[in-house]
Formats: C-alpha cells, structure tokens, sequence
C-alpha cells in the first residue's frame, strides 16, 4: 500500500480489521484484497463448518508480520459477537441469510445477527466503520418510469414483507436496523449495494435474466441491463467502502461498467457453456402472468405462494439502468476485471463446474 | 371470536399463522418470542394484534383463549404448563414433548383444568389420510391391522433446517435426547400409533450415522433408523426414517385380514389394495389396470381440490386446528386421542434408548479396542 493511498484510508495497515462471512463467495475475495493490499491484522469470521482452510493458506507465502485470526462461531450467538469485535476498528459485515426462502430463517440469519454484532460493537468505542453488505434487492422500482436510473437515491422497499422474496425482507430489515444503531449510538457505517455478484464459485444464471422453475428456462430479462458485478471489483469495492475517509453514512450500489443485455448475456452464455432451450416472455406477458399468480395467490388464501406479483417483475425484470457513478466519484473505485474478462473467467468456471458434474 | 396467541416466531409459526387465518371466527391476539425481532417480523407479516417478548406479558395483556407452541421442543413443557395455569388451550407442535413424562403431566394437569391440549401431528390430517381413516374405521381392512409400515424420510440439504443443524455443532436440536431423529419422526410414529391397541408395544430399534454424513465428519446425528414395533402376537408395524434413501417416501401401508391401503403424503395419493387376487391370467392384466383407475381418480380428487382452494401445503395443519378449534367450543372429543399422544411419546423414548445404548455400547468396545492396540 502507497503512502499516498493510505492517506485517504481511515485506518493504518496494522489496524485490526474483522470480516465476517470471511469464507463465503465474496468474503474470501475480501480477505485477498485487504492482504493485497498490506493490511497486516485480519480477523475473519467463519460458520465452524465452512471450509477456514483457503483462507488460512491466503496468509502462507505472505511476509512476516501478518496476522491473520480465524474465529469459527455463530453470530446467532452474542458471545461469539463479542469475541470477534473486540479490538475491531473496521468492520466488513458480509455474513448473511442468502438462499433463505422462508422469511423467518432469512430474517434470523440476516437481521438477528448484525443486531447481534450491532450490539457487541456498541460496547467498545474503538471502531471507525462498520461497512454493511447489503444488496439490490432492497430497491423498488415501483414509481420509476421505464428505462429510468436506479441509483443510491432510490427508495428501498416500504413493505418488503408483501414482494415474496424472504431475502428483501431481510435485506431491508437490515439496512433499517444499521441506519438505527448508526443513530442512536454514533455508529459510523457506510451501506454497500451490489448488484447480481458473478464469478467463479456463482455459476448460476440470474433470474433477472430468466428462471427454470417450470422445466424450461424462461427468457424474462430480454433487452434489459443486468446489474453485473465481477466477485472481485465488488470485493474491492467494500474494502475501499471500509477504508475511504469521509463517506460514513453513505450508500453505495455496486455495478460494473459495460453492462450487457440480458439477451446478449444468454446469447454468450449459450456459446460459451453450453446450448439449452429457452423460450423468450415478451415483458408485457410476463407482467401480465406475474399480475394473474399475484391475483391467484391472494383468492386462494395462499394455495401457490406469492413469489410472483408486480413487486417482484418491477424489481427483477423491469427496464432500468444502473449507475455507479457514486462509487468511483467518492470512494474512489474502479472496476479492475473488465466486463469481458470477467465473463470470460465466469464461463470457464461455469464450463469446468459442468464437466465436474 | 376466538382469541388466538403464537409463542415462537420460527419458520413453522409462519404456517400457523397462515392456517389460522384462514380459520373464520378467530384471531390472533398477539405472537410471542423471547427474541423481541423474531416477534416483530411475524406481526409485521401477519393480521395479528400485538407482539410480546415475554409469555407472562402475552397471557395477561392479550388475554388468548387458545396459544400455540412453535418453539424448539425442550420448552414445550414448560410453556404449555404456564398456559394451562393461565386457562388456555394448547396446540403443542411436534413433538409434543421431550418424553413421555412430560406428556403425562401435561395432559394431566389439562383434564385437572378441563382445558384441552393437542399435537401437531397434521400431516395425519391431510386429504389423503383422512380417506384413509375413514375406510379402516368402515372396516375396509378387516378386523384391525395385522402389519403396518410407515415411512417418514428427510432429505438433508446444506441450507434451510438441515444445513443448519448440521454446521452448528451447538443447535437445539442436538441438544434433544433422539437429536435430529426427535424433531422429525413423530409424524411417521404417530401413524403407527393411531392403529396400536396395547399400551406397551414391544420395540426393537437400529440406527445409525449414514456414510454420507460420516464422510461430513459427523459423529453423533443418527439419520438412518429401522424399527420393528410388535403386540403381543398381534398386529406388527416397520418404521424406516431414512436421509440417504431415493425416493424419499413419506408412506404409510396398512394391511387387515381382508385387504390394503397405501398412503402416499407426497403425492397425495391412496391407493386401495384388494385382499383377493383375481382368477388367473386377470391377476396380472386387470388388477394393474384397477389400480390405474385408482391413481387416476387421486389426480381428479387433488384437481378438484386444487381448484376449490383447498389443497394448501398445510392444508392438513389447517383442518387439525379447526378440529381443534371445534373441539373446544362445541366440548367435543380432541382430534387426536390422548392415548395416541402419549404412546407416540413412549415409542419415541423407547427408540431413542436403545439407540442410545447401543451409542455407549460401540463407545465401550472402541474404548477397549484402542487398550488392547496401545497394550500390543
């Protein structure tokens, strides 16, 4: 790290500095940024299941004089949040309840635990940044005119619990219960928005760009942008969230530049993986057919669960651009993996998966 | 109006909540956790009055005349025995208790106070197996069963329940005497049960830890299980719980003197098996084709059921709780028989002590092998 760098950074290269969700998806890519960039005390929280070896072997190979913790515990526990922000100066909070469908475990895994580490924090004064990792999810789209921009000064969802997605729910909760802790305690924290995450170790295919859920692959997305973010720019874009003076209290949404269609993403995604069969839903018929579940769903007390509604087409397939304007004006980021290059590694991954399959 | 309360706002509280509102001449007066976020999020997603964080508050302030008990099962004692002091009705999730003990004392004190307690146990109230309660007690079987076989498999995920159970070497449910078995095999004991007629049925257990889930490094969830149950040479029953087993049934077979039903939960199928084979070469023709016809009158029942709105994932859930519901205000017999809650309890406990035993019975012999080995 440049002397020059590091006088924009909050906090020196032996500052302690805690990420949770350390061994996850993004998380490992976090640890690697900050080791890359000479940050010498890390302390990462894991599950006691998740594999802490890869990120054990990031510190091997590296000079003398990095200190690399690992903490295996659960941030359902408030012991364990004690012990892993102790001595913390800057906080990455990446651990949450993705994949969750049922409201209450997304909510336990998301909201309860960064209340939970919120609480453990507000003990101690010596942390400068809590950085939390939120996600697109959050936003709605549903007073936006088509083709209108969705950046940091949108609204977020007035009530999440009504779009059928537990993982908003939870999201919103979460920026909510962060904003709150920032107020009553003077808790410094900055908001990080990503949008869909892409990479090797995420091989799936978006469902802003279509789903598979009824035995063929439905081409939802059709002209509309995909919030693409490679694993890496986005790692690097919640360690400068983490380290960059004069941003506390700020939201950030990350997404990278030369952002394909979604038409143009299945099209590369069908050369370079392999051929399926997919059907393309015009978006007048799939507002439409998300209107009628949305109507079923209500009329049947429930029978088919509200996954489809407006809410829900607003927010995934709606035409919306995207913007990231405000993370390269203020914290200084850049994403450092192009859009070709990133999707060239991601198809590769995706290309191994399925041969190891 | 009925006056209805939740304690425990985890993911199977959600379910109540959506059955009971679905219920006419009731409401939720108020949701309860000891986690005052858990109970916020179920209020803010349900049409319920208040949320609580303690029980106490919960009983006097939103006075309810039914509360239901979602929470991890070692506290189900103790919170239905406050509600019964207090004068409410209790629906206990599954299962019902810890063991049988606390059973007894539960239903006990609810006769003291001419209050009413259930389990739940709803997967014996769907739509296919109330057919099935209705043709055994018609007499379709015979003169009561001679075998039964039940099926209640699991398949373990890396997300959701399982996954968690699985990573967190400190969650309830390893903390329950039979750990994952505990929490699940109530429904598929509960069947076998319902059609005991002796109140000590012989039990012999075998269980073990999949090689799946040793190749995890997990030592102590057993999630393989075969029981034999036996009366006194008289009706015999097969429990299978299985995590590694493809399909992986939720089944229950039944077979009387005369003839047969299988039960199939997943697809929400019965299917009636005939006692007497047709004559000769109509055995293998015809008897396939009747029970296509059977299968075929399945889809048209769930069809029809589907389309009138009444073919929820919980729908069974939905009818115990009515029954129950019932049960109270016209002070008519409980859904599920006393009995039957308690001698699903003791099969249970009987299950997981001879399991346990035999845990500290291959512990004893590692012991010793290890002494022999460093001795040479």
């Amino acid at each position: 790290m440049s002397q020059e760098e590091n006088n924009g950074f909050i906090i020196g290269p032996d500052d302690l500095i805690l990420v949770t969700g350390a061994t996850g998806f993004i998380g490992s890519r976090v640890v690697e940024n900050l080791l890359a960039r000479g940050f010498r005390n890390l302390r990462c929280f894991s599950r006691p299941s998740s594999e802490a070896s890869k990120i054990e072997a990031l510190s091997n190979g590296r000079r003398n004089g990095v200190r690399l913790e690992v903490i295996r515990g659960n941030l359902l526990s408030p012991q364990d949040c004690t012990a892993a922000a102790r001595g913390a100066v800057v906080i990455l909070h990446l651990a949450s309840g993705r994949g969750e469908k049922s409201y209450p475990d997304a909510f336990v895994n998301s909201v309860v635990t960064t209340r939970n580490l919120l609480e453990a924090i507000a003990r101690h004064k010596c942390l400068k940044r809590f950085v939390n990792v939120s996600s697109f999810a959050v936003y709605t789209n549903t007073q936006k005119s088509r083709w209108r921009l969705l950046d940091e000064s949108c609204p977020v969802e007035t009530h999440p619990e009504l779009r059928g997605d537990a993982y908003c729910y939870a999201k919103v909760r979460q920026d909510e219960i962060v904003a709150e802790y920032g107020k009553r305690f003077g808790l410094p924290y900055v908001i990080v928005r990503p949008g869909y995450v892409y990479g090797p170790g995420n091989e799936g295919i978006t469902g802003r760009v279509g789903i598979s859920t009824f035995g063929v692959f439905l081409h939802l997305g059709g002209s509309n942008i995909i919030p693409f973010t490679y694993v890496d720019n986005c790692a690097e874009a919640i360690v400068l969230a983490g380290l960059r003076k004069g941003i506390d209290g700020e939201v950030f949404n990350v997404v990278d530049d030369d952002l394909p269609s979604s038409r143009q993403f299945l099209s590369l995604y069908k050369q370079n993986v392999k051929h399926f069969k997919s059907i393309y839903v015009p978006h007048l018929v799939s507002y439409a057919l998300c209107s009628l579940w949305e109507q079923y769903s209500h009329w049947s007390e429930g029978q088919l669960e509200p996954v489809f509604n407006r809410m829900k087409w607003r927010a995934s397939w709606k035409k919306t651009r995207y913007s990231n304007e405000k993370l390269k004006a203020r914290v200084d980021w850049a994403p450092k993996v192009p859009m070709t290059e990133g999707l060239r590694r991601y198809f590769e991954a995706c290309r191994s998966r399925i041969q190891s399959a | 109006m009925l006056r209805v309360a939740i304690v425990g706002c985890g993911k199977i509280a959600d379910s109540h909540a959506s059955q009971i509102r679905r219920i006419p001449g009731c409401e939720i007066v108020g949701v309860c956790d000891k986690e005052p976020l858990m109970a916020r999020q179920l209020y803010e997603r349900f049409p319920v009055k208040r949320c609580f964080d303690d029980l106490n508050e919960l009983l006097n302030e939103a006075r309810p005349n039914v509360v239901h008990i979602t929470t991890p099962p070692q506290s189900h004692f103790e919170i239905a025995r406050c509600c019964l002091e207090r004068g409410c009705h209790v629906y206990v999730e599954k299962p019902f208790t810890v063991d049988e003990d606390e059973a007894r004392r539960l239903i006990a004190l609810a006769n003291e106070k001419s209050l009413k307690v259930t389990a739940g146990h709803d997967d014996q109230f769907r739509p296919a197996a109330r057919r099935l309660r209705t043709l055994t007690q018609s007499g379709f079987l015979g003169n009561g069963p001679v075998h039964m076989e039940s099926y209640y498999c699991y398949e373990l995920a890396p997300s959701g329940y399982s996954g968690a159970v699985l990573r967190d070497k400190r969650h309830w449910v390893r903390r329950l005497p039979g750990k994952l078995l505990h929490n699940i095999i109530s429904h598929g004991v509960s069947r076998i049960a319902e059609y005991l007629t002796s109140e000590s049925p012989h039990i012999i257990a075998f269980g073990f830890v999949s090689p799946f889930l040793k190749g995890m490094g997990e030592s102590e969830i057993i999630d393989e299980l075969r029981v034999i149950i036996s009366e006194e040479e008289h009706t015999t029953a097969y429990f299978t719980f299985s995590s590694q087993m493809r399909p992986s049934l939720h089944q229950f077979r039944i077979y009387g003197a005369k003839n047969g039903l299988i039960l199939d939960q997943d697809q929400e199928t019965l299917i009636k098996l005939r006692g007497v084979k047709l004559k000769s070469y109509l055995e293998p023709f015809v008897a396939p084709a009747i029970i296509a016809k059977q299968h075929l009158g399945n889809v048209l029942a769930n069809a029809r059921s589907f389309l009138a709105r009444d073919f929820h994932m919980k729908s069974g859930m939905k009818y115990l709780i009515e029954s129950f519901y019932r049960s109270i205000l016209q002070n008519t017999p409980v859904p599920i028989p006393y009995r039957e809650i308690l001698l699903t309890a003791r099969i249970m406990d009987a299950i997981f002590a001879q399991l346990d035993a035999r845990q500290s019975r291959v512990e004893s012999h590692d012991q010793i092998a290890v002494h022999a080995a460093q001795s040479n």
